[in-house]
């Protein structure tokens, strides 16, 4: 009997060659994307799921309160709490910290900077299933100056010659210039873990070593912090006794500061995605979802697609349809049949999605701008996923015809009194409205997404940042000399030096300011720490009081300048009311000398926040240059030299001020093109099903236009006549997409802290844009069919 | 064999109700050959789809074979011709996509025979049919004599008591349209019980007794002298 099915669906398929071709095609095309997405989907709820021990580990957060900025909420615990927690509490077995390090490496002649390096304590491959090559994981990180390496890290230093036992040497802002020990290496690590590195040291390295108080440092931020306790440890008890914890080892310490620690436990299975508390890599859970709507509206499109085609060609299967149950087919056996080749095109589909996500993939990586899978073919469960997909598909899609097909009453198919009924026409117009209000949301989401990429790239941003190359001199004692020599070459504008530069991560510093009633306002302020150069090198603009000045020596000593925002913060009715307050920031007292106005120093995502600057040579690790843009690569080449003059065993590496700048952005230009690839992709599967549609409907009408071409219609007539049914689904689609879309994208724009506003000609544009697309895809057909000979259709009549 | 009393059959459209048959009453016994003529919408094709269980009555009773079918289900109904009804329409109504065998191996298919005897009987069919030569052939490349060949042999290969022919020379020209008829007469001598619906006095003259309906109802029985079946 299935061998019979599959004999007639497939002579069908070829007897209807365009027909089952753009079923097909558009199911493929369907598939094809929506397994993407849900690879992708997939993928991102994949992260850290494959540690063993996942159940067990947990990452140390910590939420800090202070009297005058409020509570805020830290992926990082103190330096000091892991190697405590392990210390004191019998359910810990163990805690690791794990620090992301810039370091500057050197062999011989060879001189990197490694950024993805990172400090991570002994326990550290023994928590984690991050595998070793080489060495053993309970020692490789035991000693201070140990590191290890990825393999291809390795070959980068050492070729092809064994690391092991070999050394490096490191140096950073902490690390001063000293040899390192292979003494492991290890695997790469997944692309779906939230903690990267291709180098690891010894965090012993800073408490045995250059940081000798480190597990005692109750006050430094900066490693995030696990822990892995006892598989029946229940994390709410545990929690429960870290305000104790933290009583017994820093309650002082938090009286002094003012500021008052809380921890939490957060499963390693929720940092990525779940956590709001960010860190360096972590997921987006409403992009994830987005995009998990997406792929069900497109695989949604494909679905309606073939459901159309095969009821509108009902009428060419009813005659078989009445002889079969004539000669004895049960209802049933028909609905089997006819779900049996809705699941074997769908299995072409299949086939063909294989072949198109394999093609794909590559560019559908760069997008995502992650390697989300090495090849659909080298993992079977893709595969499996695959088929499932297009097997449920088959089955779904099929099953409505299938229903309507075996309902056919054989008297009336075979007496040829036969008509789908009103109902059928209803639902494929219903059909139609539905994939169109998908495509024309999709298309007034893209239209929004790219008008806010391109405002948060091209709003006025209140600083410079053209032709400004930055260089990390992380060797303080070099940092003025480098300055004054680069300062002269004659491509160069000037220089500065800073702790941070708009769109680079940025110092918080407690700092106790006068405030408007006259008190010291305690507050964890961003703070930037410059030299006289910074304002007038970033075009910053003073609007009160006066910029750093090198006239008044205690400018670098006492001077401090604030921001408009941390005017408001502090309670003063205008800049100038600010001017004269004092200040404390980390050991200097001093007063406010000015006040400039906003800039965005952050994303335009964020809201501009007060900020400090004042002036504080060994915070300054950053040398900003600004270049004229004439022939710039020889004033590169000229940086480079004066680097290599002064700083012969460091690697020169440089980075443009604007692209930096920009990168805060990429995430959302990804989230941007993978929305146009995939509303693109809607409107395609869209139009290839209204393509079919329209062909059947001319067929069903052929001899209606054929009588009125006798009684004298004109082409463009018959043309108008036949495209305005199609054009009516559209323009309904339209006004139910339009509130739609409004919705979802006024809720995706309250992101942003500075957004567009949703504009009439949006929609506008997207409607029109869907109807010409509309009115192309059924005029073809219209036309065809408005152009036949009316005796040739009413003779076959 | 069949016993249909007080039998109607009404069409509702929106606004109108239309009485296809009336007060119909009919039997037929098992091994004859009945013929049902009358003019266009008499209600002939009506009877024929109630008699195949492919409709429904509105009221009155059908007996087949001793038992009440006029009020079962579509899947009931299914069930019972399966195997004892075989039809012969004026259109042939083959499955375009299936070839001569597979047209005529269908009903045995839904009958859950196993493959080989299936092409056992198909093949005897095909013989007796004269069209085995044509057993790959798909139904577009036969004439027309062909395919009511085909169709009739489709009707036959379960062995059915009952034929039901909705005017199975309609499409045919006067040659093949006698060949049929003489299958059918041949059939009904081994004893297939048949109903003809047919406009033609030539085909009527070929059953045992000729039904004429108007209007929806019997006016005229007569008995009638069977033609020999020519060789």
């Amino acid at each position: 009997m299935f061998k019979m099915y599959f004999k007639i669906a497939w002579r069908n398929l070829i007897k209807n060659k365009v027909y089952s071709g753009i079923n097909i095609i558009g199911l493929a095309i369907g598939l094809t994307a929506g397994f993407l997405i849900l690879q992708y989907v997939n993928f991102e709820h994949s992260y850290d799921k494959f540690h063993s021990k996942k159940n067990s580990i947990y990452r140390v957060v910590a939420d800090l309160d202070t009297p005058s900025s409020g509570k805020m909420e830290s992926s990082r615990p103190a330096c000091a709490v892991p190697p405590h927690m392990e210390e004191e509490f019998p359910e810990v077995i163990s805690a690791v910290r794990f620090m992301r390090l810039e370091l500057a490496v050197r062999k011989d002649e060879i001189k990197l900077v490694e950024d993805k390096a990172a400090a991570a304590d002994r326990a550290f491959f023994e928590m984690f299933d991050f595998g070793l090559l080489q060495g053993d994981k309970k020692s490789v990180l035991q000693e201070p100056y140990s590191v290890v390496l990825t393999q291809e890290t390795a070959n980068r230093y050492f070729g092809n010659e064994s690391a092991i036992g070999k050394t490096i040497r490191i140096k950073d802002e902490d690390i001063n210039d000293l040899p390192f020990t292979v003494t492991g290496i290890m695997d790469e690590i997944p692309e779906n873990s939230h903690i990267k590195a291709n180098m690891i040291i010894s965090m012993t390295t800073y408490s045995k070593g250059v940081l000798p108080r480190i597990n005692d440092a109750w006050g430094l931020y900066d490693p995030a912090a696990y822990i892995l306790v006892h598989p029946n440890t229940d994390p709410k008890q545990l929690e429960a006794k870290f305000p104790d914890f933290l009583e017994r080892n820093s309650g002082e310490t938090m009286r002094r500061d003012k500021m008052f620690v809380s921890l939490f436990l957060e499963p390693l299975e929720d940092v990525y995605l779940r956590s709001e508390r960010g860190g360096e890599y972590s997921g987006d859970l409403g992009t994830i979802y987005i995009f998990s709507i997406i792929a069900i509206f497109i695989l949604l499109i494909a679905c309606i697609n073939f459901v159309n085609l095969t009821t509108a060609r009902s009428v060419e299967r009813a005659k078989e349809v009445g002889v079969r149950k004539v000669i004895g087919a049960e209802k049933r056996q028909l609905s089997l049949q006819f779900v049996g080749e809705s699941i074997i095109i769908s299995l072409i589909a299949f086939v063909i999605a294989s072949i198109l996500a394999a093609l794909v993939l590559p560019a559908f990586n760069e997008i995502a701008g992650k390697v989300i899978s090495d090849g659909i073919f080298t993992n079977p469960i893709n595969i499996a996923y695959l088929f499932l997909i297009a097997l449920s598909i088959g089955a779904f899609a099929g099953i409505y015809p299938a229903f309507v097909l075996s309902s056919f009453k054989p008297v009336n198919v075979l007496k040829g009194n036969f008509s789908t009924g009103t109902r059928g026409i209803i639902l494929r117009k219903g059909l139609v409205i539905t994939q169109f209000t998908i495509s024309i949301t999709l298309i007034i989401g893209t239209i929004i997404i790219y008008n806010q990429m391109n405002y948060m790239r091209s709003q006025e941003l209140g600083f410079d940042k053209e032709h400004t190359v930055l260089l990390p001199v992380t060797v303080s004692s070099a940092q003025k000399e480098l300055k004054d020599n680069i300062d002269n070459i004659s491509g160069v504008v000037s220089t500065t030096l800073a702790s941070a530069v708009p769109g680079a991560y940025n110092n918080s510093a407690y700092s106790v300011i006068q405030n408007s009633q006259g008190e010291g306002q305690i507050a964890n302020i961003n703070a930037y720490f410059v030299d006289h150069d910074f304002i007038s090198q970033f075009g910053l603009k003073v609007i009160a009081g006066r910029g750093f000045s090198r006239d008044f020596v205690t400018d670098s000593a006492q001077g401090m300048i604030i921001n408009e925002k941390a005017v408001k913060f502090l309670g003063y009715a205008s800049p100038k009311d600010a001017l004269g307050a004092t200040f404390s920031q980390w050991g200097k007292d001093g007063q406010i000398i000015g006040v400039i106005q906003d800039f965005h120093f952050k994303s335009l995502q964020e809201n501009i926040q007060p900020l400090t600057m004042t002036m504080k040579p060994d915070e300054t690790d950053l040398l900003a240059i600004k270049i004229t843009g004439n022939n710039i690569k020889q004033t590169l080449a000229d940086i480079q030299n004066k680097w290599e003059a002064i700083l012969p065993n460091d690697s020169f590496n440089y980075q443009f001020l604007d692209e930096n700048f920009d990168k805060q952005y990429r995430s959302q230009e990804r989230f941007g093109s993978l929305f146009l690839n995939f509303a693109v992709l809607a409107i395609l599967i869209s139009c290839l099903g209204l393509l079919g549609l329209a062909a059947y409907s001319m067929l069903q009408r052929k001899r209606e236009i054929g009588v009125r071409k006798v009684l004298g219609a004109s082409v463009a007539q018959v043309v108008k006549l036949l495209s305005t049914d199609f054009l009516k689904l559209v323009t309904v689609a339209f006004l139910i997409a339009s509130p739609l879309a409004w919705y979802v994208m006024n809720d995706w724009l309250s992101r942003f802290a500075y957004r567009i506003s949703i504009e009439w000609w949006m929609f506008l544009l997207a409607g029109t844009s869907a109807i010409i697309i509309a009115l192309a895809t059924v005029s073809f057909h219209a036309l065809k069919a408005s152009l036949a000979n009316p005796v040739k259709s009413l003779r076959t009549e | 064999m069949i016993q249909i009393k007080n039998l109607k059959k009404s069409f509702r459209t929106e606004e109108v109700e239309t009485l296809a048959l009336n007060n119909v009453n009919l039997t037929v016994e098992e091994g004859e050959f009945v013929a049902i003529m009358g003019p266009s919408g008499c209600g002939k094709s009506t009877l024929l789809n109630i008699l195949g269980m492919l409709d429904n009555p509105t009221e009155g009773s059908y007996h087949f074979g001793g038992e009440e079918v006029g009020k079962l289900r579509e899947n009931q109904r299914t069930r019972i011709r399966k195997g004892n009804l075989g039809f012969v329409f004026q259109s042939f109504n083959l499955i375009d996509e299936l070839t001569v065998f597979e047209n005529v191996e269908l009903p045995l298919i839904y009958l859950n025979m196993k493959k080989s005897e299936r092409e056992q009987k198909v093949n005897a069919v095909l013989e007796r049919m004269k069209i085995a030569h044509r057993e790959k052939h798909f139904p577009q490349q036969l004439s027309g004599g062909q395919q009511q060949r085909v169709a009739i042999a489709r009707a036959v290969v379960t062995n059915a008591k009952l034929i039901l022919a909705d005017e199975p020379t309609g499409n045919l020209d006067s040659k093949n349209g006698i060949e049929v008829m003489n299958l059918l007469t041949e059939l009904n001598q081994e004893g297939t019980t048949i109903i003809m619906v047919t406009h033609s006095d030539r085909d009527s003259h070929y059953a045992h007794r000729i039904i004429n309906l108007f209007d929806g109802q019997i006016v005229t029985e007569s008995q009638n002298k069977p033609f020999e079946v020519n060789a």
